[in-house]
């Protein structure tokens, strides 16, 4: 935490960021919240715990936040990713952010190019926990009508709050689809196609291009597992199309790219 | 308020007898916006037009709908109707009650209910129409033309003839195909070459020909009228415009043993060399796999003999970029080889070869200097077996379709051997003799009547080795299927004719269509032969469907009138069917993010980048931008835009989703 906090203290007294986005004690012991620290002597209100989910990356797009120049951002692994991904899809310029990785042990490393978040990035570990896995693996177990109805109970819960979609570094849309009403794809009702209709859309609108850093699941104030429908879709665009979103600046989206050693089985 | 007419057509019986037209009429009536319904026998007729611009002029209509047949028959018809009446040709829209209703359907109630659901569903939709504009887009008018072989030649002339430029692209070193390694020609049995070589100074000669020989496609972007063409000239090794072509580095080139692809294997050729003695242009290439010089680093002799130190051993690959606005693809055949055939040897015998490869034994210019030997020991053979059929219309072992010009050529080659060996003995195995063309079947019988050449019905199940002979085992069918058996000296082989092995690669990097057996598709296979389905890209000769020299040459005309009619017009006019990216007030300025993940998605990369700026030329955002004049209106971008930011003019998501609710 202290180291995190001197490389702030550094890198504002040095001018070389205007603002280093970190995560600062929340309402409550077990919270964290989001924190622009500007001058070198707020650093210390920086804090670094497994309470430090929330993907900063969310924030980039935001005009005001393009307003303060350049950022230094705390950093996870899924934060590092979205980066990336955002440089793909053309929304992060290189050198506009001094990414600041927090590793297990509380070392910090600071990336000021896209390309050395490209060269850590590869070299960290993958995949999901295992208590993610076990639940995944239970929900794909189920026969075909109980999956469904599993995933109908569950976006009937929904409020359509969209905090999923304000959490998410990828649903930077200056208007969302939910928005477009000429004509009105998805109605705005929370009543249970609605719900389903802009979930299933959310999660389309994320194939190929989830960071898979959860930020979804944690906002939903109902609890629905987006992380996981997102996490199925990411594996999918992988296994079949050898997708790895947020791995690499280059866009490779595979949505919409065809290369001619493109699996087909699903076709036939 | 809109005031929309609906116009239903009877299409005689083939609407009216399952549909009950009046009543769809009557019911489109009274929908909401509609002020006209009528219901006519032939609506595409002059009177049925007349009522349609009759209505439009009196009832004032911003709006047609015409329920008939499928608007790729009579769209253009309607619309122009509108159009003459002084109503935006899009704000006509068909509902097709031919091919998606009577002609599925039962007469039943229903029929009629479901034709009334897709005449409201269309009036919904016009309702919406907006007037389009056909959208103008400028011609290069330079050609490119695939291929130098007779296709090419005949497109390239053709189309230079008519005052426009043309680019020649030829893989080979020199241009002439396929019909340079000919003897003769069926059915008239001239000179292939004699009537091919002056084709081929003519395109050297041409003003208007620019050639690149030992050149392939590297990439080909854009659109109709405005290709963008990336060209790799091959490292030839010589300096061209040096070079004079005395032929002194030939000789004395120590490499002479390197099998001819030109004498299809048969002779020799050194490893700088010219393909032919005509060859166009005379200028010869060096082989780098089998140049000594290239494999050890040490012989250069040809520099030593060259009079004008023509040589340039470290000439690389050149790429050059040409405007053109068509395309014509003439990029030939190939015929299988003697190995893809297990029981006739697997390619092991010597003095079993294609026809082709026969074809230079007996021309000229081939290794035997027009004298018929067998490959193995130079003898004069005293029995040939030709074999009409090997590969093609054999779905079990081979190809499933006829390769058109082997029936043909086995006649000739039976001919041109029994004319040079007057004592040889040629027999042909056949399974049919499809000889349809003029003067074609009279060929055939002279080759049977007049030459004596014996013609066995069946097939050939084995061929193998006993001293010295080749023992063909056959049946022929036309005597009990009785067993034949043969000892031939040589056996040619009418092996099928296929695409290019390359054909494929080609054809994706042209996004042109192809077929299960890789020919090029053309874009209708009776009314528009000459087309692909991709706009401004012609095809021509035997890239496309086996075929023969006259059936080529022809389609090669085909193409390049299609070529000059294009260019005879300065600018094209397009339907203004295409995908636009939405603009809105400031802020925004449009709900595009520039993600720009349509940009890949998008098959004709019409997808660009648009920068917004402010008055003193600050950038403010970087959103995508369609042009125009590619985007081929496919809706692949729109489907894809997350925001929905790109539309599709004419067929707009608000009109889509006024369509579904209508339902």
């Amino acid at each position: 935490m202290e180291a995190l906090r001197q490389r702030a203290r550094e890198l504002l007294a040095a001018g070389t960021v205007q603002a280093v986005l970190g995560y600062a004690a929340g309402s409550e012991p077990d919270r964290a919240r989001p924190c622009f620290v500007r001058t070198a002597a707020e650093a210390d209100g920086l804090i670094w715990n497994e309470h430090c989910r929330q993907n900063l990356a969310t924030y980039l797009q935001k005009p005001e936040v393009r307003a303060l120049g350049r950022l230094a951002l705390v950093a996870r692994r899924s934060t590092l990713r979205a980066l990336l991904q955002l440089a793909a899809e053309n929304q992060l310029a290189d050198g506009r952010v001094v990414a600041l990785f927090v590793a297990d042990d509380g070392a910090v490393t600071e990336l000021p190019t896209l390309a050395a978040i490209e060269e850590l990035v590869a070299r960290l570990p993958r995949g999901l926990s295992d208590a993610d896995r076990q639940e995944l693996d239970r929900i794909a177990a189920l026969p075909l009508g109980e999956r469904q109805a599993y995933w109908a109970g569950e976006f009937a819960r929904c409020i359509k709050c969209y905090a999923c979609r304000a959490a998410c570094p990828l649903c930077y849309c200056a208007r969302c689809i939910t928005e477009a009403n000429q004509p009105q794809w998805i109605p705005v009702s929370s009543d249970p196609l609605g719900n389903l209709e802009w979930n299933i859309a959310r999660a389309m609108h994320l194939a190929g291009r989830c960071v898979d850093c959860g930020s979804c699941s944690d906002a939903c104030p109902e609890g629905i597992r987006l992380d996981l429908l997102n996490h199925v879709l990411a594996e999918e665009a992988r296994t079949q199309f050898g997708a790895e979103p947020g791995y690499s600046v280059r866009k490779d989206y595979a949505l919409a790219s065809f290369k001619p050693d493109d699996k087909q089985e699903y076709i036939r | 308020m809109p005031r929309i007419g609906v116009f239903i057509c009877h299409c005689g019986e083939n609407i009216g007898a399952t549909v009950d037209a009046a009543a769809v009429a009557k019911a489109a009536g009274e929908l909401p916006g509609v002020v006209h319904a009528v219901d006519y026998k032939y609506m595409c007729s002059d009177p049925g037009q007349n009522l349609i611009k009759e209505a439009i002029r009196e009832k004032k209509l911003t709006g047609v709908v015409v329920g008939a047949c499928s608007p790729r028959m009579h769209e253009p018809t309607f619309r122009r109707a509108c159009a003459e009446a002084g109503l935006n040709a899009f704000l006509c829209e068909m509902a097709n009650l031919r091919e998606h209703c009577s002609w599925v359907h039962e007469k039943l109630p229903e029929t009629t209910e479901k034709a009334i659901d897709l005449v409201r569903v269309m009036v919904e939709k016009v309702k919406r129409n907006r007037p389009l504009f056909p959208i103008n887009v400028p011609i290069t008018k330079t050609a490119l033309v695939l291929g130098g072989g007779i296709a090419g030649i005949q497109a390239a002339l053709d189309i230079a003839n008519a005052g426009h430029p043309v680019v020649l692209v030829e893989r080979e070193a020199s241009i002439g195909g396929h019909m340079a390694q000919l003897s003769e020609t069926f059915p008239t049995l001239d000179c292939s070459q004699c009537i091919l070589t002056p084709r081929m100074v003519e395109v050297a000669q041409h003003p208007n020909i620019r050639l690149y020989t030992y050149s392939e496609l590297e990439s080909l972007e854009g659109f109709i009228g405005n290709f963008k063409a990336v060209i790799r000239k091959k490292a030839r090794g010589i300096d061209e415009a040096t070079c004079t072509g005395c032929g002194a580095c030939i000789q004395k080139c120590p490499t002479k043993k390197i099998p001819s692809e030109f004498n299809a294997h048969l002779g020799h050729r050194t490893a700088i060399y010219v393909p032919f003695p005509q060859a166009v242009p005379n200028k010869p290439v060096i082989d780098r796999a089998h140049c000594t010089y290239y494999r050890t680093g040490k012989c250069k002799l040809c520099e030593r003999v060259c009079p004008t130190k023509a040589l340039r051993y470290d000439q690389e690959d050149l790429l050059v970029e040409v405007a053109v606005g068509a395309v014509v693809v003439a990029t030939g055949y190939e015929v299988k080889g003697t190995d893809f055939f297990p029981e006739y040897g697997y390619g092991r015998y010597k003095d079993v070869i294609t026809g082709l490869q026969f074809e230079r034994l007996a021309s000229a210019s081939g290794p035997t200097l027009g004298a018929i030997r067998r490959p193995s020991d130079g003898q004069v053979p005293e029995t040939v077996v030709f074999i009409a059929c090997a590969g093609s219309r054999d779905p079990a072992k081979g190809l499933h379709y006829c390769s058109k010009i082997c029936c043909m050529y086995t006649a000739k080659h039976a001919m041109l051997y029994k004319h040079k060996v007057h004592h040889g003995r040629p027999y042909v195995f056949y399974m049919d003799i499809r000889a349809g063309g003029k003067m074609y079947e009279e060929f055939v019988r002279r080759a049977i009547e007049e030459d004596q050449v014996s013609y066995i019905r069946g097939r050939v199940s084995r061929i193998y080795e006993k001293n010295g002979k080749l023992i063909v085992k056959g049946v022929d069918t036309l005597l009990n299927s009785r067993p034949v058996e043969i000892a031939a000296d040589l056996v040619v082989l009418a092996t099928a004719m296929v695409p290019q092995p390359d054909a494929e690669a080609l054809a994706q990097k042209m996004k042109i269509s192809y077929d299960g057996d890789r020919f090029l598709n053309e874009a209708h296979p009776k009314l528009r032969p000459v087309e692909m389905n991709t706009a401004g890209i012609f095809v021509a000769g035997a890239c496309q469907a086996p075929k023969d020299i006259p059936e080529t040459v022809a389609q090669a005309s085909g193409a390049a009138s299609k070529v000059i009619g294009l260019f005879s017009k300065d600018e094209l006019s397009r339907e203004p069917v295409v995908a636009v990216v939405n603009r809105t007030a400031p802020p925004l300025f449009s709900t595009c993010v520039g993600c720009f993940l349509c940009e890949t998605a998008c098959p004709y990369q019409a997808i660009e980048r648009e920068e917004i700026k402010d008055r003193n030329g600050n950038v403010l955002k970087t959103v995508a931008r369609v042009n125009q004049g590619v985007c081929q209106g496919c809706g692949t971008c729109v489907a894809l835009c997350r925001s929905k930011s790109i539309d599709l003019q004419g067929f707009t998501n608000e009109q889509v989703f006024a369509e579904l609710v209508a339902l």
